[in-house]
């Protein structure tokens, strides 16, 4: 990624020295990384979060560090908080009322997110998001790709037009459509849809895309194609992806987390977590026996 | 076995009201039967029946809608004809022409009063300013003076033709007596009514005999008014004085047309019959309606029509951002607290009666517009200060009320119909609340938001009672060329007009039928407002889905 993108991100404010949300001296209780792996930057950094839906507690003192242009997967039973940990990295939660963190940080290269000098504007331009279910707009493709371009103001036609085939090509979709840009992209099918959400995700140049379980709505053939294209963008951006599927875990991401009733069980490469687990509970999870 | 269990009398089951036999269906869930029919064919009927009567209903409505209005056009031809028949037509064209010659002389004392204006703010005293006038006042004397022979002209023949139509009428009236007689068998007595006809070709030649004194009438007042426009009084200022020299090319131009008059006239022919279609071109496009009158009765629906579409249109001017921005700001950007209490607060307002909304308007609200309107510095809104205290904008704002609920209902109903998925897709992009509120909510909503306003609009349309009250009833197409300020005009509605005149009309008279008509146009306009927006809405459920 070019230090030109990298830019808004670095124009964020640095946080304070000492923000409320650090209460707990992070730099002390720093989670160690992916144990048996080469070291690399870590681009997210979540630090003992506790994270509650009103009065109920999703999050128990979460601790995890992810690494730069890494697929990491996060896997787990049903309810045990991997979309609210998901959520909690482009703070999505926000849009929830009562839901918070209450205690921990998250930081995205080094820059605490919740810092009240933090733009969560910016913070999602950076951090993009690909939902469970496809949701384009009502509006033609076209209009979907340069959704995010145009709320910052771009206006050049030209470059509009450059990013949406750019951002189609990133997500395989541009042979498909390409006759078709101003059609509505309701019309596409299942996995066109899928993977427009991508394309719309990636025209706005993000570091990081979340995916919350992308596929699980899409025959095996578009789901394949998911799988390849998430290889594809692995050179360029860092991808967090729930999934339920085993396979989808072990074929397309390097690490993997595995968590339980909210708390971080396991965090290992994922040829370790499905080889050789250390937890009997990851075991059994990754084996079927239970989930 | 099953037939016992029918109830015995006929009467308790007509009496049984439906929630009392649903209660008896309980308790008898497993044997009942109903004239053979189970306890579902029982429902299905019940609500089958009030479907069909909702049908039934509405049919009967149209059909009594349409035979009350059907006789309106051919009752209005008659009309027409007597219209032409008895002369009135060829005695409105010279009426025409002194009317030009009123609106001509209004222009003057306009002027006039405009300049004196000028000159008194100079510092001039009356006499003084009443003095520079006067050279001026000679001048519109002298143009004012200009049409007294028409005008005596004109009185002579508006007599003779009103006469000649209370003579048909009498006959009319007669014949119709008559018919009743016999009708009732009473023939002796019928034979002794005596009828003669109008003999329409005698009793017209004197009308017509008085060409040529229009002829000479006509020529003294065109020779007079061009002698005046000779005269040249000056005014104070260069912009008085242009506008004094359009009003006399407006008068050089009133003159050249009276040659069209005189052709008109020699043109006319009471023989001539009224096409059908002129009965209801005189509807649909009639610029006045005058339901009682010694001269003659027009029923144009066009000033009640741009009367109802002007005041459903202020209102819908403030009732739509409104009601629409509540609904996004409550659907939205409000705490569930604001939200517990303001939509009960909108939806409460169409709680109260019409009647009361009217009531206020005319007591109160009415007034103190008129006195707003009145404050020195709002002398720039345009309209501001007016004098009438009922009049569009005090109906529109009223009706606005009216129509807030049923718009903020609709639309916040639109706006909550949008997929979460949307908005989370918004923000998930970087888009700010406002940005994702304009950019994916609205539009998405878009359809049924305007089929909000169309239900709105179809709301204040049919109103009655606020229009009736506070849009000052005064039946005329209001001046457009008075600019925005056409909205501080009274009005006169349709359906204003249908209450007021409905318990004064005579069974079966025209003005009855015209009313009726007026229904009819309603129950269309309505009927093609519900149409539209149904349409719309179907429209977006496709687009989502
Ligand atoms: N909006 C919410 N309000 C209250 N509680 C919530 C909300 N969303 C999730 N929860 C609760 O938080 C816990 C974690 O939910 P989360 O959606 O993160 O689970 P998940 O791991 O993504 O499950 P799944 O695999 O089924 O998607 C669950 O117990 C859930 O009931
Ligand atoms: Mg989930």
């Amino acid at each position: 990624m070019s230090a030109a993108t990298l830019s808004p991100m670095e124009r964020l404010p640095a946080p304070p020295p000492s923000s409320p949300s650090l209460a707990v001296a992070p730099v002390a209780a720093m989670s160690a990384p992916a144990a048996d792996l080469p070291p690399s930057r870590p681009i997210i950094d979540i630090d003992h979060v506790d994270f509650f839906y009103g009065q109920s507690q999703a999050l128990h003192d979460v601790s995890l560090r992810l690494d730069e242009k890494k697929v990491t997967a996060f896997i787990g039973p049903s309810g045990c908080g991997k979309s609210t940990l998901l959520r909690c990295l482009n703070r999505m939660n926000d849009l929830i009322d009562g839901a918070r963190v209450a205690k921990g940080s998250i930081r995205i290269r080094g820059i605490d997110i919740h810092a009240p000098a933090v733009d969560v504007i910016e913070l999602r331009k950076r951090v993009g998001m690909v939902f469970q279910k496809s949701n384009p707009f009502p509006k033609s493709i076209y209009e979907n790709i340069t959704y995010g371009l145009r709320l910052q103001g771009v206006k050049d036609k030209g470059r509009l037009d450059a990013v949406v085939e750019k951002s189609l090509r990133g997500a395989a979709l541009w042979d498909e459509v390409k006759d078709r840009l101003h059609a509505s992209g309701l019309g596409l099918s299942g996995g066109q849809q899928q993977r427009l959400c991508i394309a719309r995700a990636i025209a706005v140049e993000p570091d990081i895309i979340l995916m919350d379980e992308p596929c699980s709505a899409l025959d095996p053939i578009s789901t394949s194609k998911v799988e390849e294209l998430i290889h594809e963008l692995k050179k360029e951006f860092t991808i967090v992806i729930v999934t339920h599927n085993m396979q989808q875990a072990a074929r397309c991401s390097d690490q993997t987390a595995f968590f339980y009733l909210g708390r971080l069980i396991e965090f290992a490469a994922t040829r370790t977590i499905f080889m050789n687990p250390s937890n009997p509970q990851t075991e059994a999870y990754v084996s079927g026996r239970f989930g | 076995m099953a037939s016992t269990r029918i109830p015995p009398s006929p009467e308790t089951q007509a009496d049984a009201t439906p929630a009392a036999t649903s209660a008896g269906f309980l308790a008898n869930k497993a044997r009942f039967r109903f004239f053979g029919l189970t306890l579902d064919g029982c429902i299905k009927a019940f609500f089958g029946g009030n479907a069909v009567v909702a049908v039934l209903v509405l049919t009967l409505i149209t059909i009594f809608l349409f035979k009350e209005g059907g006789g309106f056009f051919a009752q209005n031809r008659a009309n027409l004809q007597i219209y032409r028949q008895a002369g009135l037509e060829y005695v409105d064209f010279i009426r025409a022409q002194t009317t030009g010659h009123t609106a001509l002389t209004h222009e003057l004392s306009d002027l006039r009063l405009r300049q004196f204006h000028r000159l008194t703010e100079a510092g001039k005293s009356l006499a003084e300013a009443n003095a520079a006038l006067a050279g001026f006042d000679e001048f519109a004397n002298q143009f004012g003076d200009a049409i007294i022979p028409l005008r005596g002209l004109l009185s002579d023949l508006t007599e003779t033709a009103t006469a000649l139509k209370s003579k048909f009428a009498t006959t009319e009236n007669l014949k119709i007596a008559r018919q009743q007689l016999l009708a009732a068998g009473k023939t002796a007595e019928a034979d002794k009514i005596v009828i003669s006809e109008v003999n329409f070709d005698a009793e017209l030649k004197p009308l017509l005999g008085t060409l040529p004194a229009y002829q000479a009438a006509s020529a003294e007042t065109a020779a007079k008014i061009t002698a005046a426009l000779t005269v040249k009084p000056a005014l104070p200022t260069p912009e008085l004085q242009a506008r004094l020299e359009q009003f006399k090319m407006l008068a050089a131009a009133y003159v050249a047309d009276f040659p069209a008059v005189e052709k008109n006239l020699r043109a006319w022919d009471y023989r001539q019959p009224v096409p059908f279609f002129r009965s209801i071109t005189s509807f649909i496009f009639g610029r006045d309606w005058i339901a009682q009158s010694s001269w003659q009765e027009w029923y144009g629906i066009l000033p009640l029509f741009v009367g109802s579409l002007m005041v459903s249109f202020v209102a819908l001017l403030f009732a739509v951002p409104l009601g629409i921005g509540a609904a996004i700001y409550i659907n939205q950007l409000a705490s569930p607290a604001e939200q517990r209490i303001v939509k009960p607060c909108i939806e409460f307002i169409s709680a109260i009666p019409s009647v009361v909304l009217g009531f206020f308007g005319v007591i109160f609200l009415g007034e103190n517009l008129r006195l707003l309107s009145q404050q020195s510095w709002l002398a720039w809104v345009p309209g501001f200060p007016f004098s009438e205290r009922l009049n569009i904008l005090t109906a529109g704002c009223l009706l606005a009320l009216i129509a807030v609920p049923t718009i903020f209902t609709l639309a916040e109903d639109s706006l909550n119909n949008v997929p979460r998925a949307f908005k989370e897709a918004s923000f998930a992009l970087g888009a700010s609340r406002l940005q994702t509120i304009i950019k994916v909510i609205v539009p998405a909503s878009l359809s049924g938001i305007i089929s909000a306003v169309l239900l709105g609009l179809g709301r204040v349309i049919g109103e009655t009672m606020v229009v009736l009250l506070c849009a000052g009833n005064r039946i005329a197409i209001p001046d457009f060329t008075a600019g925005l300020a056409v909205i501080t005009q009274p009005v006169h509605t349709m359906t204003g007009l249908i209450a007021q005149e409905m318990g004064e009309v005579p069974v079966g008279s025209i003005g009855r039928h015209a009313l009726f008509m007026i229904g009819l146009v309603l129950f269309f306009l309505s009927l093609l407002i519900n149409w539209l927006a149904q349409k719309i809405v179907r429209r977006y459920r496709i687009a989502i889905d």
